[in-house]
């Protein structure tokens, strides 16, 4: 597989990855707005998603409503939900010999549907809570057509890595969005209705329920998203499956060097061996902090020797 | 009932479906009886589907205006063009015939030049022609084969008898396009085209792929599609073959020329390419030969073709061939090669550079056609009847400027095709391209070919870039 579709091959998921969170952001701050009426929530989103860093409750943005317009539909900042779209479409028209026509068609529908005129009168018209699930349904199709369609290659892997590359950033934004919040260890009601949206609109509601009934602590929480190997949004869900998928390619393509697999199971086995009470004596930023560390040297490697190798 | 009543011909052209009286011909017979059957509303949601489903599959291309590339679905109609086998059997026999005279002309001109020799070809018309490439000078290609892939224009004049207007030797497009549209009538007629024994052309991609490997010493050789890129009009039809034909479709930075070699550059590392069929223009193809700045073409890639390690598809310089210019040629060389007569005839051409001739081009310039000899997609056209005084004016001034740059024919009448306009049926002038592969096992002529429509009422210009759609050609045994 040519280095170049292998890159196309790892944003077109990373970007589908994106979107479908940035989505789930969206619907769980609207509930939490719905029962807090905390507009300056959307702060912490505007400002990790789309990175826009100023206040920007101005008159323009001082509802929901319009935040949510701004974060799908405007065109000139590029982490938009229809600018991703679009960057995914790209890099699957791109490498249309490599993917199944399924999954092409899947993302060719979703871009049509979103670049539409029409749709866009249809958000104005409609409950923004329907209009995010119309959209994510796009997602669910994407994520089982890719499932049963696509067969377990190198394109798999590399799509693989995409996404749960992407999945890892998020959960770490997810952690940053409300971190001085979660080490101040205050459980206030206003964050706790956040959480549980948060919760519920990323699968990990049941789960969290089942677990720890329905106490909303922190340390739950971040138990959750960090270290629970069963919940599939958590850092150490998606380590393991980077894991399988960098063994694979290495078996594939056999590199010259193994440090990719290194680094990899390296980061893999110190997250099976953290406990939440490790987090706490380390501190959540210095945690947060040394995952990113081992991510951007994980990803230096996927790029030295797929992406742009010195030959 | 209505839409066959209400259809007007137009005047001294040769309607498909119709003789001159109105009747239907025998080979449409059961179509008639399908659109007596039908409404329009029923016809009209088939058209639907067929833009919902060239769109959901991204079957677009890409128009450049005021340099902002938009993506479009390439305009279809549903009314089947439909060929009798006796007919198509003339086309295949007489496409074959001039793509061996053609190649062997693009033989002998890289070579001995006989033909110049014998004062059959003006030499300076080789020698001045931009396509005509020194750097292929005496070099041997695989087989003896330049254009592997060619797609032949054919119009039909008022009695309905093939011309052809055009060869396209370097790198003809659309041929996505008549894949793509049998895909879409197999679904609008589910029932019609088992009974009718359309001669089907699904397979055109593994004949391809088989062609493209047997140009390789190798038992499996790497064949790979070089496209420029994502924002070329023809990306759709790359990505397509590619992918039909199971191959890599690379752009020029994915591939690398060490010691004479080409390479692609994979996640696995280096992997030798053996086969490459092209879509840049020959001027792009390697900087250091032709083009300096170009980016799409890779560094060293004709000396690596030169040294015999990699073949291009098709073989630089057999642009020379299909040169406007070169066309008028194409019967006499023919006989000069094979010693026949042409089955397919050319159109009557006016050299610029024949005293007599321009000067009657000059004086009946609004009954001609004139066209440069190196333009292609309908682009510096000059429609005599239609173009005003002032633009008739510039084109003058440019003929005296290079006149062996232009030619002229007599204003062309192309047959034509009911189509489904605006819920009714009205002719547009038609033409047909039908797609020729060439290997080391002979010629094969795909059995159809793109039919491209003129959409515009009255218009005569079918081309994808000016308003033109296509539709889909049956070749019928019936």
């Amino acid at each position: 597989m040519l280095s170049r579709v292998a890159n196309n091959l790892f944003w077109m998921d990373r970007y589908m990855e994106r979107s479908y969170g940035l989505l789930n952001l969206i619907k769980t701050n609207y509930n939490s707005t719905l029962d807090t009426g905390d507009y300056d929530s959307w702060n912490g989103i505007l400002k990790s998603y789309m990175g826009i860093d100023k206040n920007i409750s101005n008159e323009n943005y001082q509802d929901s409503i319009s935040v949510i317009e701004y974060m799908i539909f405007n065109n000139s900042n590029p982490n938009t939900l229809i600018n991703m779209i679009t960057k995914a479409r790209e890099n699957a028209r791109s490498v249309q010999e490599h993917i199944s026509r399924e999954i092409w068609v899947a993302v060719n529908k979703y871009f049509l549907k979103i670049t539409n005129k029409k749709f866009y009168k249809y958000y104005k018209k409609n409950d923004p809570i329907d209009f995010i699930n119309e959209l994510t349904q796009f997602h669910h199709i994407y994520y089982s057509v890719a499932d049963i369609s696509q067969e377990r290659g190198n394109a798999f892997c590399f799509m693989n890595l995409g996404k749960y590359f992407e999945r890892i950033l998020q959960s770490i934004d997810f952690l940053n969005v409300k971190i001085d919040i979660l080490e101040s260890n205050e459980n206030n009601l206003n964050e706790s209705y956040f959480w549980k949206n948060l919760l519920i609109s990323i699968g990990g509601y049941q789960l969290y329920i089942k677990t720890y009934k329905s106490i909303f602590n922190v340390e739950n929480i971040i138990e959750m998203i960090t270290i629970n190997q069963f919940f599939p949004r958590s850092i150490k869900f998606s380590v393991d499956k980077l894991y399988s998928h960098i063994t694979r390619l290495n078996e594939f393509n056999k590199p010259e060097t193994n440090s990719l697999t290194f680094l990899t199971g390296k980061m893999k086995n110190e997250l099976t061996y953290t406990s939440i009470s490790s987090i706490k004596e380390e501190g959540l930023k210095n945690f947060v902090y040394k995952i990113q560390y081992d991510l951007n040297s994980i990803s230096n490697e996927i790029n030295n020797i797929y992406f742009y190798q010195n030959n | 009932m209505k839409l066959i009543q209400n259809y007007s011909q137009y005047p001294e052209m040769f309607d498909e479906m119709f003789d001159k009286k109105g009747i239907t011909r025998d080979i449409y017979k059961n179509f008639e009886k399908f659109l007596k059957k039908s409404s329009v509303k029923n016809l009209n949601s088939m058209k639907d589907f067929a833009q919902q489903f060239f769109m959901n599959q991204g079957v677009t291309f890409t128009v450049y205006d005021n340099d902002e590339g938009v993506e479009k679905i390439f305009p279809f109609d549903i009314i089947p063009r439909i060929i009798s086998y006796s007919d198509w059997k003339i086309i295949d026999s007489g496409i074959k015939q001039r793509i061996k005279a053609l190649n062997l002309f693009i033989k002998d001109i890289y070579h001995e030049q006989f033909i110049l020799n014998d004062n059959i070809i003006p030499a300076e018309l080789i020698i001045s022609n931009p396509n005509y490439l020194r750097e292929m000078r005496n070099i041997n290609v695989p087989n003896d084969i330049y254009t592997h892939i060619s797609g032949i224009d054919l119009i039909r004049n008022e009695e309905g008898k093939f011309f052809v207007l055009e060869d396209n030797l370097r790198t003809p497009s659309g041929v996505s396009y008549m894949l793509e549209n049998r895909e879409i009538t197999r679904r609008l007629y589910p029932e019609m085209i088992p009974r009718e024994k359309v001669q089907p052309i699904s397979d055109y991609p593994n004949l391809l792929y088989n062609k493209l490997k047997s140009l390789s010493n190798k038992k499996n050789p790497v064949v790979v599609m070089l496209t420029p890129g994502l924002y070329n009009s023809a990306y759709y039809e790359h990505t397509a073959l590619a992918r039909l034909m199971g191959v890599e479709l690379v752009e020029g930075s994915d591939l690398l020329v060490d010691n004479h070699y080409v390479f692609m550059k994979t996640a696995g590392g280096l992997k030798t390419v053996d086969v490459i069929y092209r879509r840049i223009d020959d001027d792009f193809l390697d900087p250091l030969n032709f083009k300096a700045d170009s980016v799409l073409g890779v560094a060293g890639i004709m000396d690596s073709f030169r040294q015999g390690n990699v073949v291009l598809v098709n073989c630089p310089g057999a642009g020379i061939a299909d040169d406007k210019a070169i066309y008028t040629y194409v019967p006499d060389m023919i006989s000069y090669y094979l010693n026949e007569k042409p089955i397919l005839n050319n159109i009557k051409t006016y050299k610029l550079t024949n005293k007599d001739e321009k000067e009657y081009v000059l004086k009946n310039i609004d009954k001609l056609v004139l066209k440069r000899t190196d333009g292609s997609g309908g682009y510096g056209m000059l429609m005599g009847k239609s173009a005003t005084k002032e633009e008739i004016n510039k084109y003058k001034l440019k003929i005296k400027k290079e006149p062996e740059m232009y030619i002229a024919q007599p204003t062309l009448n192309l047959s034509t095709s009911p189509c489904l306009i605006e819920n009714s049926l009205h002719p547009r002038c038609v033409d047909l391209r039908p797609f020729a592969l060439f290997g080391s096992d002979g010629i094969e002529v795909c059995p159809g070919g793109l039919s491209r429509v003129a959409l515009k009422k009255g218009s005569l210009v079918v081309n994808s870039s000016q308003g033109g759609g296509s539709k889909d050609t049956w070749i019928v045994k019936n």
